[in-house]
């Protein structure tokens, strides 16, 4: 596994994903300073700079606690996992990878949504500056508390964020990689960063939030493909943990050979192209973002399927759901609606609202 | 177990009658429980209700009548005289399917043939890898004229073999089937000796024994020594030999060697002797396999029994290929025939592992080989009638022919040869590759070439056997591995078959075992009797493995891309699509008037934002959508 080895490409993409948020949400908080403070009219020098070291105060301290948090938690999981790999590795594997399927379906479903962003976040900035004075109009802990709040907001905001966004990371990457050995995780990490960066910094100087959303909808399809494949390995895993087990001290002899696998089972195999023996290298590259595999079981062919028509299924009904307004074959229900118009329009933002920000919002929870 | 004597002389019970040149056996074949070596009880294929079944025994020129009942109510059966030529009795040589069908439970059937060979031989099973069950014995050919009448003064039958706890059927079930995909044989769980352990043979000092040795065997081959003592070898699988001394010898599954022992001259102490399996032929060693058996020349059962010293392998056993014959038989002249046979291990379709000669597994014909010789008329001569996968080769009348084996295989494996010698004009070292590539030329092969019936193949190595068609009959060339036998490493001999259709003349009894198990007795190895040549219907082994993709993978993996490609579809089409026409803006202040109108509800308030809750449950903590919850705050005032 040699390209496997070093470079787990579902971390990478979450990796990336993960850090390219933070970095679009911190360069529109920084943009969003600039326009409101340091502008040709609006100039407050001071408070901009108090602001502009607040954020960036966050961010670096979200980001420290968010590696020490995750070293901690992948160190942790590694060292109760790697005792009882050998016994099972095909189990574990399979659970493993199975964990990490359903963890990348269910986020990107809500990664889908970053495309919006930008404006979303110009918006309630904005919002929160307009909202001020009425705020500070309330009393009590809870007023006390957004006072407090708003006055650290730029600090607050991406710290919050980046942590969020770490530790979402940080969950992905514990999950997937136990999927792949520990030595390949910290490479694309690294790149992951990296790349993340530099794409969020590039996309934020261009300043096309039509090329973003295409960019994060591009990154979030590749990362479904992963999800599959995934998830189609699972199975595999499960059945070929099985299989390894019902033929014995043979396992180790097959290689990927006759006897590998249970012909019983088997809709291909093919004596090349594994994505495991003789270093995989392209081959398992391809497993890692199409799921490929050379020997196809019917558990994994059915399953990969099966995980596409779920998720098919998936986004036709959330689609549906946030189009009328109520689940598919159930009456639309006024305070179920309700819900829904709200949370559909929570991610809305209308043309006006993208150009000016200050517009509407419609973030009607009190 | 311990101590068992041995039973040193013939055993000439009731059911053997020596009358003038016939011997005749009734063998009630049947069901025992044995546990020779004092670890398991379990079923075994008895004789007469005994077990260790009767030894065979007759003088040379006698007529032996075997008749067998059949008594084991659940198997078929057979017996095959190992190593005894069947001169004109081919369709009494046992191997069910090729000259006979398998002799069904409850049904009676008599072998009747003369033996013209001295020597020490054995019968066993040949049918369905039975014989490790239990049916396995001496058959001994006593020679009054015998050249080395003069060498020893006393006979002793000595059989060396492995044991198995469970039953061939479950053990071939598990050993032919894709969960176990390299063809790891089952590994034996003792040795024995004469069929059981701790085995005293007595002697007397100064005496000279000769022991019959064979080895009755499934699948171990046997280091033989003993301690003390030298042997010397007489006679390998009933052809007598030079006098030849050795300190171990090796005795693969069937193989045979006389050699005589000389006691030596005191009663100072008793002597420990040892078979060894060969563990070069087990996949793996079990941690509580005892791979020794240890037997003791006893010249004072009252003297210590002392304990064997242990050798260390590499062990060195005598070469038989050294031998020379006694009757100095001269190589043959240069073949008329020579056939060159690939021992392969391979993996077919069924996802099992299975022996092949070149391409071919044996497949039985459903017709025995030798009924379709009986019945194919002239296309007798056509190898096409007895079906591929029965590997038929076919020789004519007093032709010589080679058998090339070349062993491609990193395993040992005794080839055996029915109704012949052959002479072992060359074998080469382990790993020496194809006969073909190593550029051996007829100079090499020996003068007077070691002669024999099985003979042991090296891994990677090969062997030229010559022998002379001289007995017409169908005869099978298999490795005498049982577990091969049964996964296919085996290739038919049909020696003139014209001359076969006009001698021969198949007893009635032999048919009505055809016709108790419903097999045909006539056409070619599919049963067609219209058109020979139309094998249609005929046992076929399982297709070979798919190479690469087949139909069905093909519709898999189309379906999988079409799946993946619709789902990335549907993916970037959410991911694209315009946002829910959101309500006029109302209001400033983010109060959605619009659709507290529509849904007036009291609970609202308290409904979360994120719009992405019903994704899943993890949305709350990990969607996009939270972010307005923290943010919320900043400019909401009116909680």
């Amino acid at each position: 596994m040699a390209g496997e080895d070093v470079f787990a490409v579902p971390v990478f993409l979450v990796v990336f994903r993960e850090s390219l948020e933070t970095v679009i949400i911190v360069s529109v908080l920084l943009a969003f300073l600039k326009q409101t403070l340091d502008g040709p009219t609006t100039r407050n020098p001071q408070a901009y700079k108090k602001l502009v070291r607040q954020v960036w105060l966050g961010t670096g301290l979200g980001l420290l606690i968010c590696l020490a948090v995750g070293g901690g938690i992948i160190g942790a999981f590694y060292k109760l996992g790697v005792n009882r790999w050998e016994n099972s590795e095909g189990d574990y594997e399979g659970a493993f990878c199975l964990i990490a399927s359903v963890i990348i379906t269910v986020v990107g479903a809500a990664l889908l949504r970053i495309g919006k962003m930008q404006e979303k976040w110009r918006v309630k900035l904005a919002n929160a500056m307009v909202d001020k004075p009425e705020t500070t109009g309330g009393a009590g802990k809870w007023a006390a508390c957004k006072r407090f709040m708003e006055k650290y907001a730029m600090f607050a905001l991406p710290f919050i964020t980046v942590l969020r966004e770490g530790i979402e990371a940080i969950v992905f990457v514990a999950g997937v990689s136990f999927s792949a050995p520990a030595k390949s995780v910290p490479l694309p990490v690294v790149t992951g960063l990296l790349v993340g960066a530099l794409v969020g910094y590039i996309l934020y100087k261009g300043g096309s939030t039509a090329r973003l959303q295409v960019f994060l909808v591009f990154s979030t399809c590749l990362l479904y493909l992963v999800g599959a494949g995934l998830f189609s390995r699972a199975v595999w895993s499960f059945e070929s943990a099985r299989w390894a087990k019902a033929i014995g001290g043979d396992a180790a002899e097959t290689g990927a050979g006759p006897g590998s696998y249970d012909i019983s089972k088997s809709v291909w195999h093919v004596n090349c192209c594994s994505p495991v023996a003789n270093g995989g290298s392209g081959w398992g590259f391809l497993q890692a973002v199409f799921g490929w595999t050379n020997s196809a079981t019917y558990g994994s062919v059915i399953s990969y399927n099966v995980y596409w028509l779920v998720v098919i299924a998936g986004f036709l009904t959330m689609r549906f759901h946030e189009v009328k307004g109520h689940w598919p074959l159930m009456k639309p229900k006024a305070r179920l609606g309700s819900v829904v118009e709200q949370d559909s329009g929570s991610d809305v933002v209308d043309e006006k609202g993208s150009k000016g920000g200050i517009v509407q919002t419609k973030e009607a929870t009190g | 177990m311990g101590g068992w004597p041995l039973a040193l002389v013939a055993i000439l019970s009731s059911v053997v009658t020596i009358n003038a040149a016939t011997v005749k056996y009734d063998f009630d074949i049947g069901w025992v429980t044995a546990n020779p070596d004092g670890m398991a009880d379990r079923p075994t294929i008895g004789i007469n209700g005994q077990w260790p079944i009767p030894r065979i025994e007759a003088t040379v020129g006698d007529r032996i009548i075997v008749n067998v009942l059949n008594s084991l109510g659940n198997q078929s059966t057979s017996l095959h005289f190992h190593g005894l030529f069947m001169n004109g009795t081919t369709h009494m040589d046992g191997p069910s399917q090729v000259t006979q069908c398998a002799i069904p439970p409850g049904s009676r059937f008599t072998y009747n043939f003369t033996v013209d060979q001295p020597g020490t031989y054995w019968y066993h099973s040949h049918t369905m890898g039975q014989y490790p069950d239990g049916l396995r014995g001496p058959l001994i050919i006593n020679d009054p004229e015998t050249p080395f009448k003069d060498l020893y003064d006393e006979e002793l039958v000595l059989t060396v073999s492995d044991w198995y706890h469970d039953e061939m059927p479950g053990l071939l079930k598990f050993f032919i089937s894709r969960f176990n995909p390299t063809g790891a044989e089952p590994v034996p769980k003792s040795a024995l000796l004469n069929e059981t352990q701790d085995l005293h043979v007595k002697l007397q000092p100064g005496r000279r024994y000769l022991f019959r040795m064979i080895n009755i065997g499934a699948f171990a081959g046997q280091y033989v020594w003993f301690e003390g003592h030298n042997v010397t070898i007489l006679e390998i699988d009933g052809v007598y030999t030079r006098p030849t001394e050795a300190s171990m010898i090796y005795l693969s599954a069937a193989q045979r060697y006389s050699f005589v022992i000389t006691a030596r001259d005191d009663f100072s102490a008793n002597f420990p002797f040892m078979a060894s399996m060969d563990t070069d032929l087990f996949d793996q060693l079990p941690e509580d396999l005892n791979w020794n058996v240890t037997g003791w020349l006893v010249y004072d059962s009252k003297k210590p029994l002392p304990e064997p010293a242990v050798l260390y392998e590499p062990f060195e056993p005598f070469d038989d290929m050294a031998l020379l014959p006694w009757d100095n038989q001269t190589i043959f002249r240069e073949p008329d025939q020579t056939v060159s046979l690939d021992v392969i291990m391979d993996n077919l379709g069924d996802g099992a592992n299975y022996a092949f000669f070149n391409n071919i597994t044996y497949t039985r014909p459903k017709v025995p080989s030798l009924y379709t010789a009986l019945t194919a008329g002239e296309l007798a001569t056509n190898p096409t009638v007895y079906s591929e996968y029965s590997h038929p080769f076919i020789l004519e009348r007093g032709q010589v022919v080679d058998i090339i084996v070349n062993n491609l295989d990193s395993g040992k494996h005794p080839f055996h040869l029915h109704g012949h010698h052959f002479q072992s004009v060359w074998r080469s070292e382990d790993g020496a590759g194809t006969f073909q590539d190593s550029n051996i030329t007829a100079d090499s092969f020996a003068r007077v070439p070691m002669r024999r019936d099985t003979i042991v193949l090296h891994p990677e190595g090969n062997v030229v056997l010559r022998f002379r068609a001289d007995n017409p009959g169908v005869w099978v060339f298999h490795c005498h591995l049982e577990w091969h036998v049964q996964s296919g490493l085996m290739a038919t001999f049909v020696e003139a078959p014209l001359d076969l259709q006009k001698t021969l003349k198949i007893p009635d009894d032999h048919y009505a075992a055809c016709a108790a198990n419903g097999v045909p007795t006539a056409g070619n190895a599919a049963g067609n009797t219209i058109d020979l040549l139309d094998l249609r219907g005929q046992n076929a082994p399982p297709d070979p493995l798919p190479s690469g993709f087949t139909p069905r993978g093909i519709v898999a993996l189309v379906f999988s891309c079409l799946a993946g490609i619709i789902g990335i579809a549907v993916v970037a089409w959410y991911g694209f699509a315009e946002p829910v026409e959101s309500p006029p803006p109302s209001s400033l202040l983010g109060v959605d008037g619009a659709h507290d109108a529509k849904n007036s509800v009291a609970g609202e308030p308290e409904l979360p934002v994120d719009g992405i809750a019903p994704v899943g449950a993890a949305a709350p903590g990990t969607g996009r959508g939270v972010a307005e919850d923290e943010i919320a705050p900043l400019r909401d005032g009116h909680h």
